[in-house]
């Protein structure tokens, strides 16, 4: 059998029907919120179409992307990695080590030119030459480069390579980096979330290798079919939030009744992310449902728009830490003070010149 | 100094003759409404504003019932909206108007005793000058406050009031379309719930000083301002010694 | 020239110097160096964490209340464990209780880490270093199903079930893309399974795929996701509600019920998959048993379980704590994590920078400031590393060591802590499984006796969790709702200053936090990981880790294929997110 083998080929010659096939085809165009035209179109590129080449790079991170891709429920990631992708590197999982591992990325880039998705999990750093994170005795930014230059798309998984996450938080020691500032020529898709949802990585992932082309992003680079909406937008606890029903304290009585946990600094008002729709591990639950609040976890900078317990984020500016109120109402005090003492000098003043009604001097 | 006229036709009791001032009218009427519409909406909006961010207390019993925390945010929107379409009036009138109209929508940055105006000012209040000079229309200290504090500020807020009204709208909507750039911006909308919430407190310092300034200035500059504001009319209280 | 550490191995770097970089199949970046002799056997290992991300720095100046979240993104593999610790350090540090029903909700999710990442690393890290796929394209299924059925009840075991399984593999293999077995070591003399045992391997290896995201829904009830679940200092952030208004939206009965049957299919899965699979496979292995390390020398426990809420006494843990030193099995020394003189980090052979680096610090005074700089003997230049020097500081692995000592940790040394305890719980099994395969106790002391720990653990952890789960179901029936202590979650009722220390026994060993709180802000943040443990690089006396000591003396078939290399760092879990974080 060559390369060229499809993924219908696959699964057929495993004993699949045609009928289940055509099944999983819907349920994956359901998923993906494609409708029913979208099943025939899944089934006619998976019919079509070689495995696609994935190089699964890992920078600065804690592999908890590559935690939640293995616990993706539909399609099962046992079937992604042995019959719609081609897994061929992927330091977490892979048998080769040293330099047998090292060799596939030279042969992947040399046979797959510009064919090949490079999916990258954390990010570089870029402090020390790169060597906070050594790869091959290599600064990892290197080795980025080198195969973000031949790939056809590049998947940047997670906060980290979205966004720089925790590591990239205040004071970020090593410069991390997120990947779309140090590879700037290519299309990047980002999957952000810390992780991001397990069914919102594999639907990434099979919606290139069904469609062959990327899905559709926003503003910020993200797949719009899963990051155009709050997590706020779709809460189940939004009517208690428009009631004005809150949680005021951990395990209150309005926590038991599943209030809105706005009071405790839930970030779902400026999260962009599928929990509260998709939610997590097959739909179990959700940050909120499980009752501690969104900590935005999907967002730009999220690390430093804390503290995660209040509904203000914390602004350092002048090295004192403050949320807008707390700023904001020293300054009006401020204003109002100096108001006042103007006021009482002003009056003081006008007792001892008295207004005389004339015109003052001409200059 | 034009010279005062005694109006004949107005005495007191002693029969003194009252002093006709010189009056100007200033601001017009299209001005004056705006600006006690746009007063009313602010201070709704302060009020609101801080609400959002900071609730009441948790309203009882089934959400059905309830609908607090969406009426906040309605009179928030409701008044941001109305502001925002008040602004584009006041703009449109900055054309239409006479030349005072225009006053808080630009410097004069390239205008020497302009900048001398703004020290003259300065010193003023920092009682470093004995007398205030009078102005027909804001005095230049007030004209850079107006335009630097209040116009941006306030165009600052209907920016990033309807960028965050756009989350709740969708990707759709026209308020997503003309202001969704500010996530390009800010990619994290949190930061844009952050400025505009410190923006809040730079307008509620700018009222502050204004309201201040207003009733200061009507009692020291010898002209008339608050009712400047109701009437239209600047009066100038001096008389010729 | 051979030298000898004070820790008892003769390091001779004489030999030819094997490289590999990158160590896969773990958490993070790694890298190995070994110098082997004439026979190809081991003579002098350098282990090498090549990664530093700085959460300890980033945590400076923070709220308390918030570093759970970070420090659980110190690693996603072990995820929960880092924020288990830090909400224990900082309610040590601001003396706040919790309410049982958070001890159990806790216990359980700790547990359930532990299976999961037990059963994922032996699976789908290990495995393959035992295991070789390729082979088992030639298993005939029959005997594989005679061969799975003598030594588990497991059902899905049948001629036809390996047949169908087999036929995928093939055609997978006859596709040319090999995916993650690309480049294997696959044919190599190391491997000495027959094919119908690698056969069974590699279906349970996708079983055991399949099932590991059903058990990490236990972390997505009580946490609301998983990976990195949430967590509350106080407590625990879901409410119980089982009988009220709105109790759908809290742990109510549907909840437990399927917290319950995960339990139930846990246990099922580490009696009749997991623990068969690691024995059969040992049976296979039985005189491989290099790679004791210090295992046989010095191990290190600080146990965890509480069985009640805030009583952090080992009399109520159920993992045991302890340390042995000089493999003196016969006395079992306490562990006080206070004392500013049992636990302490040297840097004198990592990328760090103190005052004075002949001295260690002890975590509550510790200092995080890197210092990237080669050994005056490194090949290669410092941005294109051929070879590293040992003599220099070479990893970004800091060296943590109890009394001067360097201490292996991990489910072996809890298991010969209890064992040594006496503890028929730690005990019983052990024995058993050494009685089966026919070893005598000193096989523990190997690669595969901290193989056999795990899943040894990871049943005895599964169990537990049915424990736990029972006793939340008791309380809550005898009144108790209540999951969450607030009497001082404002921080306007803290001290100004004061100092905490919070510990688990994480899957990879003992873990522990020390934090410093001072006018309601982090004043210092200190985290010793077992990998930090494990993967240490030398000391300043020159006592080598537990990563180092355990290559040593190994012989390889041959040294351009490392798998003696990898099977044995595998044995360990590394995780080197954690190990540098
Ligand atoms: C003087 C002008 C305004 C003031 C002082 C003001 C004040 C505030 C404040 C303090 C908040 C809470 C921010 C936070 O989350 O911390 C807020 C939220 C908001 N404002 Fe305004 N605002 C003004 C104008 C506007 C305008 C013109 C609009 C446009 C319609 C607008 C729309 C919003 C929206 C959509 C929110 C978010 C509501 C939510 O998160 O539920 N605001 N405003
Ligand atoms: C939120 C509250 C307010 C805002 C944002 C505001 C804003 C403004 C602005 C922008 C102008 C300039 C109008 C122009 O030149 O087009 C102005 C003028 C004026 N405002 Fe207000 N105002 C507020 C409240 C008040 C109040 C409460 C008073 C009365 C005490 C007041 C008295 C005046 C007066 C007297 C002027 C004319 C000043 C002058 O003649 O130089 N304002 N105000
Ligand atoms: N070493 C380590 Fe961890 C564990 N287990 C944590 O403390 O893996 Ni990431
Ligand atoms: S994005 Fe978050 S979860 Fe993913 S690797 Fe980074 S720290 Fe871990
Ligand atoms: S719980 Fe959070 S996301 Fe849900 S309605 Fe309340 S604030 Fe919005
Ligand atoms: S914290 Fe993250 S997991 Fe979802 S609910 Fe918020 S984006
Ligand atoms: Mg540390």
């Amino acid at each position: 059998m060559s390369v060229a083998e499809t993924f219908y080929e696959v699964i057929r010659r495993q004993g699949i029907t045609r009928r289940s096939f055509t099944k999983f085809c819907s349920l994956t165009a359901a998923s993906m919120g494609l409708g029913a035209t979208g099943a025939a179109k899944v089934a006619q590129a998976l019919e079509t179409k070689p495995r696609v080449p994935v190089i699964w790079m890992h920078g600065l991170e804690c592999t908890c992307c590559s935690e939640s891709f293995i616990r993706s429920a539909h399609p099962l990631v046992k079937d992604v990695v042995l019959s719609m992708i081609s897994l061929d590197y992927d330091d977490t999982i892979m048998a080769a080590a040293g330099f047998q591992a090292d060799a596939i990325l030279k042969e992947t880039r040399e046979k797959y030119k510009g064919q090949y998705i490079l999916a990258v999990e954390g990010n570089p750093p870029l402090n020390e030459g790169g060597m906070f994170c050594i790869d091959g005795g290599r600064p990892f930014v290197e080795k980025l480069k080198e195969m973000a230059a031949d790939a056809s798309a590049i998947i940047a998984w997670g906060a980290c390579a979205s966004w720089g996450c925790v590591q990239a938080a205040k004071p970020n020691p090593t410069q991390a980096t997120p990947i779309d500032k140090v590879i700037t020529d290519k299309p990047i898709i980002k999957v952000p979330g810390c992780p991001p949802i397990a069914e919102v990585m594999t639907g990434v992932v099979t919606f290139i290798t069904t469609f062959g082309r990327l899905p559709e992003l926003d503003r910020q680079g993200r797949p719009q079919m899963f990051y155009s909406q709050r997590i706020h937008d779709k809460c189940y606890r939004r009517p208690h939030f428009d009631a004005g029903q809150f949680v005021e304290q951990w395990d209150d009585e309005n926590a038991r009744q599943g209030r809105c946990l706005y009071k405790m600094g839930c970030k779902g008002p400026t999260t962009y992310n599928a929990c509260s729709t998709v939610r997590w591990n097959n739909g179990v639950s959700f940050p909120i449902q499980s009752g501690h609040g969104c900590i935005g976890c999907s967002e730009d900078g999220f690390w430093d728009k804390g503290p995660f317990y209040e509904r203000l984020s914390n602004i350092n500016q002048f090295g004192v830490e403050a949320n807008a109120d707390k700023v904001g109402m020293a300054a009006a005090a401020t204003v109002g003070v100096a108001v006042a003492a103007h006021a009482a000098i002003t009056a003081v003043s006008r007792v001892k010149v008295k207004h005389d009604g004339k015109a003052p001097p001409k200059a | 100094m034009t010279e005062l006229t005694q109006v004949g036709d107005i005495s007191d009791s002693a029969g003194e003759r009252a002093v006709a001032r010189r009056t100007v009218y200033v601001y017009q009427a299209p001005v004056r409404i705006w600006h006690w519409v746009n007063a009313l909406c602010m201070v709704t909006l302060f009020v609101t504003g801080y609400l959002i961010a900071t609730p009441p207390d948790s309203v009882t019993g089934e959400a059905y019932n309830h609908f607090q925390m969406g009426y906040i945010r309605f009179v928030h929107f409701a008044a941001g909206q109305t502001m925002a379409a008040m602004f584009l009036l006041r703009i449109y009138w900055a054309f239409m108007g006479n030349a005072h109209a225009s006053q808080i929508f630009y410097i004069p940055f390239w205008r020497l005793d302009f900048w001398k105006g703004v020290l003259h000012e300065i010193r003023w209040y920092a009682f470093l000058e004995k007398y205030p000079k009078q102005y027909i229309g804001h005095n230049p200290l007030a004209h850079t406050m107006m335009f630097g504090v209040f116009t941006l500020g306030t165009l600052f807020m209907i920016v990033t009031g309807f960028a965050l009204y756009s989350e709740g709208a969708g990707r759709e909507s026209w308020q997503y379309k003309m202001f969704g750039w500010v996530f390009s911006i800010f990619p994290n909308s949190q930061d844009v719930h952050t400025y505009h919430h410190l923006g809040m407190w730079v307008l509620v310092s700018f009222t502050i000083l204004h309201i201040y300034a207003a009733v200061r200035e009507d009692i020291m500059s010898r002209q008339s301002i608050i009712s400047s504001m109701i009437s239209g009319e600047r009066q100038f209280r001096d008389e010729d010694a | 020239m051979t030298v000898q550490t004070p820790n008892g191995f003769n390091l001779d770097n004489s030999g030819k110097r094997i490289v590999v970089d990158p160590v896969t199949r773990i958490e993070g970046h790694m890298r190995v160096e070994v110098n082997v002799d004439s026979d190809n056997v081991i003579r002098n290992a350098v282990s090498t964490g090549t990664m530093w991300r700085g959460i300890e720095v980033i945590l400076r100046g923070r709220d308390p209340r918030d570093a759970w979240a970070f420090t659980e993104r110190i690693c996603g593999v072990c995820t929960g464990t880092h924020a288990l610790t830090s909400v224990r350090a900082v309610e040590d540090a601001l003396k706040i209780t919790i309410p049982e029903n958070a001890n159990s909700i806790r216990n359980i999710m700790q547990l359930t880490l532990q299976v999961h990442d037990h059963i994922v690393h032996f699976y789908h890290l290990h495995a393959l270093d035992w295991v070789d796929v390729v082979s088992a394209l030639s298993a005939d299924p029959k005997a594989t199903s005679a061969l799975a059925q003598s030594i588990s009840p497991w059902p899905l075991s049948s001629p036809g079930y390996f047949r169908d399984l087999q036929g995928r593999l093939k055609r997978f293999v006859d596709s040319g893309q090999l995916g993650p077995f690309k480049n294997g070591y696959w044919g190599s003399k190391a491997y000495r399974l027959p094919p119908e045992a690698n056969l069974m391997a590699v279906a349970h290896y996708l079983e055991a795929l399949d099932f590991q995201k059903e058990i990490v829904k236990i972390h997505t009830i009580f946490g609301g996701k998983n990976p990195h679940p949430n967590w509350l200092v106080g407590g625990v952030p879901c409410p119980i509600n089982v009988d009220g208004i709105g109790g759908v939206g809290a742990i109510n009965m549907e909840r437990l019920n399927y917290v319950t049957e995960i339990i139930d299919r846990s246990i099922e899965f580490t009696d009749q998959v997991y623990l068969p699979d690691v024995a059969a496979i040992g049976s296979f292995y039985k005189d491989w048993l290099y790679g004791g390390g210090l295992s046989s020398k010095s191990v290190l426990a600080y146990g965890d379980v509480p069985e009640n809420a805030n009583d952090y006494s080992p009399r109520n843990l159920l993992l045991p704590q302890g340390a042995i030193i000089d493999g003196n099995l016969n006395e079992i020394h306490p562990v006080n994590l206070r004392d500013p003189n049992e636990i302490q980090e040297f840097v004198t052979h990592s990328w760090y920078k103190y005052p004075d680096e002949t001295k260690g610090l002890h975590p509550w005074d510790g200092v995080t400031e890197p210092h990237y700089q080669l050994g005056p003997n490194t090949k290669g230049t410092r941005t294109n590393i051929e070879s590293l020097d040992e003599s220099g500081k070479y990893s970004w692995i800091k060296s943590p060591r109890w009394k001067g000592h360097a201490m292996e940790v991990g489910p072996l040394a809890r298991w010969i802590v209890g064992y040594a305890q006496n503890k028929p719980e730690f005990k019983e099994p052990v024995d058993k499984l050494l009685k089966d395969l026919g070893l005598p106790v000193s096989a523990l002391f190997s690669t595969l006796g901290r193989t056999a720990a795990r899943a040894l653990e990871g049943q005895w952890a599964a169990y537990k969790l049915r424990h736990f789960q029972n006793k939340l179901i008791a309380n809550i029936k005898a009144g108790d709702s209540s999951t969450a202590n607030v009497d001082k979650w404002d921080p306007k009722s803290w001290p100004s200053e004061v100092k905490g220390v919070g510990f688990t026994e994480a899957p990879r060993g003992a873990l522990a936090h020390w934090i410093k709180i001072k006018d309601t802000k982090i004043e210092n943040y200190q985290a010793v990981v077992p990998t930090t443990w494990n993967g240490s690089p030398r000391d300043p006396k020159g006592n080598i880790g537990a990563f180092e000591a355990a290559l040593m003396n190994t012989p390889m078939a041959d040294p351009n294929q490392p798998v003696e290399i990898l099977r044995t760092l595998h044995s360990f879990d590394p995780c080197l997110a954690c190990s540098t974080h």
